[in-house]
Formats: structure tokens, C-alpha cells, sequence
């Protein structure tokens, strides 16, 4: 074909068609495949979902009673991870993105926090153990086990934050100052709210990744089955992906397998749901 | 010009970025409550020298000055000076309006706060006296809690000189404050600006020649950097004394 007989298939307007067909059909696509995935862990694991399963402690391995510790330990393991990971994230980003010039150092560190993120999750939790289980002595503790989800979601909580602390308008900034702020002030007051949202979405992502990582915590927060809630962070536990890991990979039960699988999705959606929630409430009071 | 009567005493002043200065040896006295329009075409370091008198050219820009800066007498070049205290006494109005995200209150109170008024009585009354005092009151006082964005414009504009005014300013910066505004909105702001001009000093920077001529009392004319000449406004306009300030204030060039 001739170029002017493509010219002349491809007006504009028929390209136009086109293009939004090619984009529709890769969203359906796209969208096809999560609903396939979820229906399909769903499918198979809420039809072995019960209170008990909910409510109970393991016993045989696994293959009769619940959940419940390990839902406690993920927990646990997850949410202390986050509490170390964010205020160091969050600080790290606003020092590099108020306090410092774009140049060679803030690129550098850019650039490790990338390949940091890029690091396979085993490789996390290799080092986890050498460091926190062995040589500090913590044993397979929820406490090594969270020391190793805040260094893995780190670079990430950086990375997203850093974002979203740079699309807020450099004019706030001046406006505030020109109101007599302090650059303190203006970050505390104006900067960081304006930021939250999007803070807070990669704060989700990164749980989210926490809550499902299962080769970083084998290593450190262990594989053994509490037998009821951790109270302590030198205990160790067992969290839910591990949890699905061993009973499927050993072959214990693959209807609690199932089930675990269920809760794991139904916990990190009702997660998001609530983090979606809270930044809408927010986005309300403060726009 | 006696002394006295002197609020902003320009002496000298020269100012570069990273390459070559952007002001040259401007010296420049402003007179206690009046209007002083700055005018001069792009490029010319209108901006530049306007946000120097609050110093935000030297922390956000991080641009180089020389000479001095008296205000009412005393030098706010010299290192040491407490940016918080120089702004509330010299604040600014960009030239987009800048609302803070936040309700229209959130955004009066939020200069006054941070100066330290804690009280909601003393707040409110300070809300109400500035909105007054930009003429928006009337347009905004069944809705103080609702977003800042809501406004229009011209209102938003208003909003931000109310802003300013809630900190009890002696003088005010306007940086092209009409230049996104309709006729309408910027004949408001410049009789806001006749109405006020015995409780501050304005300065007013402007690329629109006709609106220095309508609400300023002086006019200086700034070209490459450099301060071409100042006078009082009926003079600048009709006998200036240089050529290039009569063919620019006439649209010759610029």
C-alpha cells in the first residue's frame, strides 16, 4: 500500500474509532483478568470459609480449626513493619525533596533506592535472617520478620512519596512562606496535607505488598504455627501467606489452603477499601 | 522627599541568578502610603525586584543581591533578618490567585495562626475586618467554611490580598495581581487599592501601562535591569524626561 492509500484509510476520525476501540478492548482485557483471578481464589476458598475458620486456632498442622493467630501474627508483622517503614520513608523523601537540590547525591540515591526496589524478595529475607536472626540474636521473631518487611517496602514508600510530595505546586510553597511561614511551617501545614493522598496510596501499595510477602518472613519471622495470638515481637509466627504456602506446598489441606487464600485477598481488599475511604474523607474536609 | 515620609528606601540594589545580574544600581525611594507602580517590559526584572523587597527572590530563588534595603530605615539585607517578622510586615499577591487548599477561612487565618492570635473570637474578627477591607465580604460570609477553590477568579484574587491584609501588612506587594482577571474584577482590586492606600503602601508591579496611570501615585520604569527613571505618575506619562520611558508608556515598543 501506498502511503496516500494509507492516508487515505486512516482519516483522522477513523483512527480516532480505532484507537479508542484498541484501548477499550486492552482495559476489558485487563479488567477480565483480575475479575478472572479473584473469582477464581474466591471461588474456591469461600466455600470453605466459616466464623470458625475466622475464630479458631490451627490444630493438626493446619488441617482442622482457623486462622486466627496467624491473622493475628500478619498483622503483627505487617503492620510494624509499616510503623517503622513510614516515618523513615517519609522523612527521607521530604529531606530530598525540600532540602535538597536535584544533583548528583539526590540521584545516586534515587537510583538505589530503584535497584533497592527491584531486589527479589528472598533476597530481603536472606539477608533478614543473617542479620536480625543470627546476628542480632532476635531468633525467627515477628520483630526480624517486620525489620525485614520495612527494608523491602522502603525504597518503594520512598520512591511514592517523593512523588507525591514533588506534584504539590511549588506556588503553595511560596505563598506560604510569603504568610510568614517557616520552611518547617509550610512543610508541616501545607505541603505534606497536600501530598497525604498520595502518600497514603503508596502507603496502601506498600502494605499491601507486606501483608502478601511470603519468602522475605520464612526466613525471619519463621514458618512455626502459633497456637494463639503473638503477644510478644521476639515470638515468632506463621502469617497467612506462609501459611497458604505450607499447606499447599506440603499438601496438609487444600480446602484451608483455599480458604486461607480467600481471607489473604479479602483482607488486603478490605484494606484498600479503608485506606480509599480515608483519603476521601480527607480530600473532603481539606478541599 | 523628606525622610519620614520614606517607607522603602531602595539604594544600590543589584541582583543575578546563576549568568549575568538581572538588576543594575536601582535606586528607588517609596513613599509611605501611596501606590507605586512599577512598570517595564518582560524581561526587564520587574518581578525580580519586587520580590526582593520580601526577600523571596533570595530564599526561593536563590538570587544574589547587593546593596542596601532599608524599611522604614533599618537595612533587611543584612544577614540575620527574621523572614517570618519581614513578611508579615511586607506581604505579597501573585499573579495567578493562589489559593491554599483549605476552606475560605482556613485560608485568612492561616498567616494570623502562625503569628501566634490563638483566639477564635479575635480570628473571627480578623476574618470579617480583612474581607471587608478587600470588599468580599459581602460576597463570602454565608459560606467562610467552603473551599477556597469555589471562588471565582476575581474572587479568589480578592481573597488572597484579604489574606495578606489579616496580618496587619505596612506594605503590600502586587506582582501583576489583574493579569488572569476580567475588566470587571480589576476595577474592583484597583479601587480597593485607591480605598486602602492611607493604611499601607502598595507597590504594583504591571505589564498594563494604562492601569499604572489610573490607581498608582509614583511610577518607576524599569528596562534591563535597570531604573530608567521614577517620577510621579502624571508627569512619567505625559513629560518624561526620558525618551525610552515616552515610548514605552505610549506602546512604542515593550
Amino acid at each position: 500500500m501506498t502511503r496516500a492509500r494509507v492516508a487515505t484509510l486512516f482519516t483522522p476520525r477513523r483512527a480516532q474509532t480505532v484507537a479508542r476501540a484498541v484501548l477499550w478492548t486492552m482495559m476489558a482485557g485487563a479488567t477480565a483478568i483480575l475479575i478472572f483471578i479473584l473469582a477464581f481464589v474466591l471461588g474456591r476458598g469461600l466455600p470453605h470459609l466459616s466464623w470458625t475458620f475466622f475464630s479458631a486456632a490451627p490444630g493438626d498442622s493446619g488441617r482442622t480449626g482457623g486462622v486466627m493467630p496467624i491473622i493475628a501474627g500478619t498483622l503483627e508483622v505487617t503492620l510494624l513493619g509499616l510503623a517503622v517503614a513510614t516515618p523513615l520513608s517519609l522523612g527521607t523523601s521530604i529531606y530530598l525533596v525540600e532540602y535538597t537540590r536535584e544533583g548528583r547525591l539526590t540521584r545516586a540515591i534515587r537510583f538505589g533506592a530503584e535497584c533497592l526496589a527491584g531486589v527479589p524478595s528472598i533476597i530481603f529475607g536472606l539477608f533478614g535472617f543473617v542479620l536480625f536472626v543470627l546476628t542480632l540474636g532476635m531468633g525467627w521473631s515477628i520483630l526480624a520478620g517486620a525489620l525485614t518487611l520495612a527494608f523491602m517496602t522502603l525504597p518503594t514508600l520512598i520512591r511514592t512519596s517523593e512523588e507525591a510530595l514533588r506534584a504539590v505546586p511549588a506556588s503553595f510553597r511560596e505563598v506560604s512562606l510569603s504568610l510568614g511561614a517557616s520552611k518547617w511551617q509550610t512543610i508541616r501545614k501545607v505541603v505534606v496535607p497536600a501530598a497525604f493522598p498520595g502518600i497514603l496510596t503508596g502507603l496502601t501499595l506498600g502494605l499491601g505488598r507486606a501483608i502478601g510477602e511470603t519468602a522475605a518472613v520464612i526466613f525471619t519471622a519463621g514458618s512455626s504455627l502459633p497456637r494463639r495470638i503473638p503477644t510478644s515481637v521476639y515470638e515468632g509466627t506463621r502469617t497467612l501467606s506462609v501459611h497458604f504456602y505450607q499447606l499447599a506446598r506440603e499438601g496438609i489441606s487444600a480446602d484451608n489452603a483455599s480458604a486461607t487464600a480467600a481471607v489473604l485477598v479479602l483482607a488486603i481488599s478490605f484494606i484498600n477499601v479503608c485506606a480509599h475511604v480515608a483519603m476521601h474523607r480527607f480530600l473532603r474536609r481539606y478541599r | 522627599m523628606s525622610e519620614g515620609a520614606i517607607k522603602l528606601s531602595i539604594r544600590g540594589l543589584g541582583l543575578r541568578y546563576q549568568g549575568p545580574p538581572v538588576l543594575r544600581d536601582v535606586t528607588l525611594a517609596i513613599p509611605r502610603n501611596s501606590i507605586t507602580a512599577i512598570i517595564g517590559p518582560a524581561g526587564s526584572g520587574k518581578t525580580s525586584l519586587l520580590r526582593t523587597l520580601n526577600l523571596l527572590s533570595v530564599d526561593v530563588d536563590r538570587a544574589r543581591v547587593e546593596g542596601e534595603l532599608l524599611l522604614d530605615g533599618a537595612d533587611i539585607l543584612r544577614p540575620g533578618v527574621d523572614r517570618a517578622r519581614l513578611r508579615r510586615r511586607v506581604g505579597m499577591v501573585f499573579a495567578m490567585p493562589q489559593p491554599l487548599p483549605g476552606s475560605i477561612h482556613d485560608n485568612l487565618v492561616f498567616g494570623p495562626r502562625l503569628a501566634g492570635v490563638r483566639g477564635r473570637r479575635e480570628l473571627d474578627a480578623l476574618v470579617e475586618s480583612s474581607l471587608r477591607a478587600a470588599e468580599l465580604w459581602d460576597e463570602v460570609k454565608d459560606r467562610l467554611g467552603r473551599s477556597a477553590f469555589s471562588l471565582s477568579g476575581g474572587q479568589q484574587q480578592r481573597l488572597c490580598i484579604a489574606r495578606i491584609l489579616a496580618l496587619g501588612p505596612e506594605v503590600v506587594l502586587l506582582d501583576e495581581p489583574c493579569s488572569g482577571l476580567d475588566p470587571i474584577s480589576t476595577l474592583k482590586i484597583e479601587q480597593m487599592m485607591r480605598a486602602l492606600c492611607g493604611r499601607f503602601t502598595w507597590v504594583l508591579v504591571t505589564n498594563n501601562t494604562k492601569q499604572a496611570a489610573r490607581v498608582s501615585d509614583r511610577t518607576a520604569f524599569l528596562l534591563q535591569g535597570e531604573l530608567v527613571e521614577e517620577g510621579p505618575t502624571p508627569l512619567m506619562f505625559t513629560t518624561p524626561k526620558d525618551a525610552r520611558t515616552g515610548d514605552y508608556v505610549e506602546g512604542r515598543f515593550g
